[in-house]
């Protein structure tokens, strides 16, 4: 299976602690910037897993402004956070923030500091993602959190593209 | 690292794609079997079973140990282990936020090109 997407994503591991996702969208760096870091606009490309709300989002793309996202599930009453700050920011360029994520019981589920870089490519613009994990382990425990949530979906679609071939 | 394009991956999702060979695969997470024990649970026939067994072979997922008659098999964690499947699941959860990005910035451009209409 071709596991590169129509659109180009590119995921890669350069170090143990390290995750790069690399996608061109077809938009000026402007208007990416303002999708990736306008509350309003967030909402329409955080997707929670299935079950679950956004309910609250705020986001100040401006050194020492707060990143602040919050779920509740459907279920029960779990609820899950996200804090940052942002650390380093060149307006369209590129943004640095740091990200806790937590569960409504204050646990800390994992920490990284993630890093945003916008270039030219033509009409288009090319994002290129760094997250930046304490450990090898919670780099992999990045890896593995959506997997219960992607993987059954994974299987079924492998069923159906492979089906004819097993 | 970057894993896309890459054939072993590729054998690898072949290999669990079909629900015999996933359930090979549980079965021998609990240690060494041998190939009547693998195809006993099955629901089909012994030539068949050793098929499946051959596809997760192919894909370096298991190994086999002949001792005298008997074929044993266990799992090889190392391809499963290298994040291929973790990213994979990874890549689908991003790739899901990235195509609603695609439409936000879509309509974004429309929105901006009636306001530039209209002034």
């Amino acid at each position: 299976m071709n596991t590169t997407s129509a659109r180009g994503l590119q995921i890669s591991t350069p170090t143990d602690t390290t995750i790069v996702l690399t996608r061109t969208f077809n938009a000026p760096r402007r208007l990416v910037w303002e999708a990736m870091f306008t509350p309003d606009k967030m909402r329409r490309w955080m997707l929670p897993p299935p079950g679950w709300t956004v309910t609250t989002c705020e986001c100040d793309a401006r050194v020492g402004g707060k990143l602040s996202v919050e779920w509740k599930s459907d279920e029960a009453n779990p609820v899950m956070t996200l804090r940052g700050e942002f650390t380093e920011v060149a307006l369209h360029e590129h943004a640095v923030h740091t990200e806790t994520m937590a569960l409504g019981s204050g646990q800390t589920v994992g920490s990284l500091v993630e890093k945003h870089q916008f270039a030219d490519q033509g009409a288009a613009t090319a994002m290129r993602i760094t997250q930046t994990y304490h450990s090898k382990e919670d780099r992999d425990g990045a890896l593995a959190s959506v997997m219960d949530q992607g993987m059954e979906a994974c299987y079924q679609k492998l069923d159906a593209l492979l089906g004819e071939r097993s | 690292m970057v894993l896309d394009r890459s054939p072993r991956l590729d054998l690898v999702f072949h290999a669990l794609a079909h629900p015999a060979r996933r359930a090979i695969i549980r079965q021998l997470s609990g240690g060494e079997r041998n190939l009547s024990e693998l195809a006993a649970p099955l629901k089909m026939t012994f030539p068949a079973a050793t098929k499946h067994v051959r596809v997760l072979e192919h894909a370096k997922l298991i190994r086999r140990r002949v001792e005298g008659r008997q074929h044993f098999c266990r799992l090889e964690a190392a391809p499963l282990k290298e994040a291929t499947l973790w990213t994979e699941s990874f890549r689908q959860h991003w790739e899901t936020r990235f195509e609603a990005l695609d439409s936000l910035l879509d309509e974004m451009k429309s929105e901006e090109r009636a306001r530039t209409r209209r002034t």
